[in-house]
């Protein structure tokens, strides 16, 4: 071990065939996909075959977890081979490549989604089976999972959820409403929390794999969003839904503990980086835009007045994001090590969030008027609509701030 | 391969210094009264190969141990004083100067000489006024037979009061601008050299600066800096690699108010409880926390990018760019921390009881050394917007901002 950041040769060779198609296939559909709600079967179809192929499993393209991969048979690296796993790295250089080219196209891709991690994590061998299987061949149709846990009255306070579950022979029943929910409503199944009772708390909590076609469970309404038009953002809801007793994430003795609580949380040290990274990608189209724009309409045709003013502004958005990107890099090493990375991981969401954020913004402000015009290369407008919700979901920007100031002052008990 | 652990001798070096930083610590306002660091503690330093030629190469008279073991070093030491990286024995900035902008023979002969923990070298670049009447230095090298004449005033020379040696930057061809700089060894003891008392500063008071005046100062050709092929590029090297190292000293800065932070908000009880569980000061320090996890794998990543360069294995513009960012990173995010740490103080943080004043003090002075951010900021963006690298623009002229170096 010794301290560097140069990728390995293959690394290189996965960023730059990500790099180029996200840039030559990718972003020119991205404003079509974006108006049209929604990126086509036959595309997400092409892009997994494409991916499966071009690295022997999708896990290749590092965006497993993510989506396009299922595969539990993947190998095992063993304990002696420990210092060299970098799934997780591979995952955020990839997530940043592919973000650049559009964000949503991430979101839309088939596979378990953010459903993958608790299921993975706390399925019983026979639930993940069942529940991953149904990806291993999707030549007949694309299938995905999702994850269900925000709801109207309950977002950033996971513990105050309200959908209700009791006990009903050798089914639960469940009456609630889930919301925002990432695929939701053309999942195959959805992870969904419920609480057994809310003056429990978290201990009270419970996860179910919720089949769609489960009688009592229906979708509400598609929500109409200010960015990632292209991705489907879910109501779903709970009407008396009969769900089978096998479908309780781990079986009923997981849940002794405040196993279910950590069930819905541990999916996040894993996504914040790859979050973090995608915002990271975004940004940086934005950054590059402007930064190619002033070059070629400012720096080579005449002296320009603006030059340290907007010297200013991109040096510091680049440099912003290249901290923030080296930040998600530690926290997703971190994780590669299997080293607790809660705090990193909030670092490196709240950084690269807000570092994306900042080079949307200046990036418009930059190019001018011309900034604010939508065209099939032109994406900026795009971009600042996209990147807003980055410090929103997977929790928010104080949200991140909470988990920090926990792990900096662990004697402390609240925020 | 993307990996953040140092080696095993590195940690086991950080360890050893940041045994010796927690003294510092504990003797931070002794040292500031006493306007330096003891000699004990030179010593001490010394011994442990701090001797300020850690980067450079074992072929120019370094110690060979690269750049990443210097910033690695150079934090944990700063984090004790800020300032005493700067007032340690033995060549420091002299060092790196020599070593990028002479020949292996020169540098090696000059860094042997000034290895010693009662030695020290310095560097004069910066002037107190730009040259209002061409660019350039006003500072003159002209020619005299095989011989060099330096004539002029330099300002803000860190270590000029108890230098052996100084590398003088001046002009040897007024009509080439910033491009017409040149460098040259100056003994401290050679006639003319004159070194001016030492100044009262803001912060980092165990570090000396003087102006230094040459009156006529006679040096043999043998004593030019060269700079290789191309002197500019080997001179922004220098302040890039240098700036660097003020950098890591920001962060581990920016770490211990950090830390001093949390302690006392940890304790400071205000309406009923612990401050710290208020969200304003919580987050506040996990911001800082943020800033800090970003400037030092910048800086990590850039040194790194350094030592690839120098065995080929990676582009100098990588390096620049990448430095540039952990730089302007480091400073702005210690002024943060300095300027955060005594806010959440309160009236206390204000009194010289607490450490977090001088901290702050610290804090601003050190970005004023080597590099700025604002000029960190032109060099990036120059380097991205693939402008030539003109030294008037990217190397820290007077022109845009004096600097200590």
């Amino acid at each position: 071990m010794t301290i560097e950041f140069s990728l390995t040769k293959r690394q290189e060779e996965l960023r730059g065939m990500i790099r180029s198609f996200a840039k030559n296939v990718i972003r020119p559909q991205s404003l079509a996909w974006d108006r049209a709600h929604g990126i086509p079967e036959d595309f997400l179809m092409r892009f997994t075959q494409m991916a499966a192929a071009a690295g022997g499993s999708a896990g290749a393209w590092g965006i497993q977890g993510l989506g396009a991969s299922a595969d539990e048979s993947a190998p095992k690296p063993d304990a002696a081979d420990k210092k060299k796993k970098s799934a997780m790295v591979n995952t955020v250089i990839a997530a940043e490549e592919l973000a650049t080219g559009d964000p949503a196209l991430l979101l839309c891709l088939p596979g378990p989604g953010l459903g993958g991690p608790p299921v993975r994590g706390s399925g019983t061998p026979e639930q993940k089976e069942r529940f991953f299987s149904i990806f291993r061949d999707m030549s007949a149709g694309l299938k995905w999972g999702a994850y269900a846990l925000t709801e109207p009255g309950a977002g950033s306070d996971v513990a105050g959820i309200r959908t209700s579950c009791r006990k009903d022979g050798k089914a639960w029943v469940l009456d609630g409403r889930k919301c925002f929910i990432t695929n939701g409503a053309r999942a195959s199944w959805n992870v969904v929390f419920a609480t057994i009772d809310p003056a429990l708390g978290r201990a009270g909590h419970r996860a179910f794999v919720v089949e769609k076609g489960t009688p009592g469970f229906s979708v509400g309404k598609i929500e109409d969003k200010m960015g990632l038009r292209a991705s489907e953002t879910a109501e779903l809801v709970f009407d008396e839904c009969r769900v089978p007793e096998e479908n309780l994430l781990g079986g009923e003795e997981r849940y002794q503990t405040k196993e279910g609580f950590m069930t819905a949380m541990k999916t996040f040290d894993n996504t914040r980086p790859l979050v973090a990274a995608m915002a990271i990608g975004i940004g940086r189209a934005a950054y590059e835009y402007a930064r190619d724009f002033v070059k070629e309409n400012y720096v080579l045709s005449r002296p320009i007045p603006r030059y340290a003013a907007i010297a200013e502004r991109l040096a510091r958005v680049g440099r912003e994001l290249a901290a923030a990107r080296i930040t998600t890099w530690r926290a997703a090493w971190l994780a590669d090590q299997e080293v607790a990375n809660a705090k990193e991981a909030s670092m490196a969401k709240a950084a690269g969030g807000q570092a994306a954020i900042r080079a949307c913004f200046e990036a418009i402000e930059i190019c001018g008027a011309h900034g604010t015009i939508a065209e099939e290369h032109q994406l900026l407008e795009k971009w600042f609509r996209d990147i807003k919700v980055y410090d929103i979901f997977e929790g928010t920007g104080q949200i991140q701030r909470i988990v920090i100031s926990k792990r900096l002052m662990p004697d402390l008990k609240s925020f | 391969m993307i990996d953040f652990e140092p080696t095993e001798e590195q940690t086991l070096m950080v360890t050893a210094v940041s045994q010796l930083a927690e003294k510092l610590r504990g003797a931070i306002r002794r040292t500031e009264e006493e306007r330096g660091l003891s000699e004990e503690t030179r010593k001490t330093a010394f011994e442990m190969g701090l001797g300020g030629a850690v980067s450079v190469p074992e072929s120019h008279g370094g110690a060979g141990l690269g750049l990443v073991t210097a910033v690695l070093l150079d934090e944990a030491l700063a984090a004790g004083d800020p300032a005493a990286p700067f007032a340690l024995g033995g060549p420091g900035a002299f060092a790196s100067a020599i070593a990028e902008l002479g020949t292996a023979e020169q540098a090696s002969a000059w860094i042997t000489r000034l290895s010693a923990h009662d030695r020290c070298g310095a560097v004069a670049w910066s002037e107190a006024r730009p040259n209002r009447t061409r660019p350039g230095l006003s500072a003159l090298a002209t020619k005299d037979g095989d011989a060099w004449v330096l004539r002029g005033e330099k300002a803000f020379v860190l270590n000029a009061d108890r230098a052996d040696a100084f590398v003088v930057f001046a002009q040897v061809d007024e009509a080439k601008g910033w491009s017409g700089v040149g460098a040259f060894v100056v003994d401290a003891k050679a006639d003319g050299v004159r070194v001016g008392a030492r100044k009262s500063t803001l912060g980092l008071d165990a570090v000396g600066a003087c102006d230094v005046t040459l009156e006529g100062v006679r040096i043999t050709n043998d004593d030019r800096l060269l700079g290789g092929d191309e002197f500019t590029k080997a001179a922004l090297r220098f302040f890039v690699k240098e700036g660097l190292k003020v950098a890591s000293r920001a962060v581990g800065l920016s770490q211990s108010a950090v830390d001093i932070a949390l302690e006392y908000v940890s304790n400071r009880r205000a309406f009923g409880k612990p401050i710290g569980h208020f969200q304003a000061v919580a987050f506040t320090l996990a911001d800082r926390a943020i800033d800090i996890d970003g400037a030092r794998g910048l800086l990590r990543r850039a040194a790194s990018l350094w030592d690839a360069f120098a065995a080929g294995t990676a582009q100098e513009r990588d390096a620049l760019l990448t430095s540039a960012y952990a730089i302007a990173a480091s400073l702005e995010g210690a002024m943060r921390a300095g300027d955060d740490a005594v806010q959440l103080h309160g009236g206390a943080g204000f009194m010289r009881d607490y450490p977090v004043e001088k901290l702050m003090r610290d804090a601003k002075q050190l970005a004023l050394c080597v590099m700025t951010k604002e000029q960190a900021d032109q060099l990036a963006a120059a380097i991205e917007l693939d402008m030539p690298l003109d030294p008037a623009l990217v190397l820290p002229t007077p022109d845009l901002q004096a600097v200590f170096t």
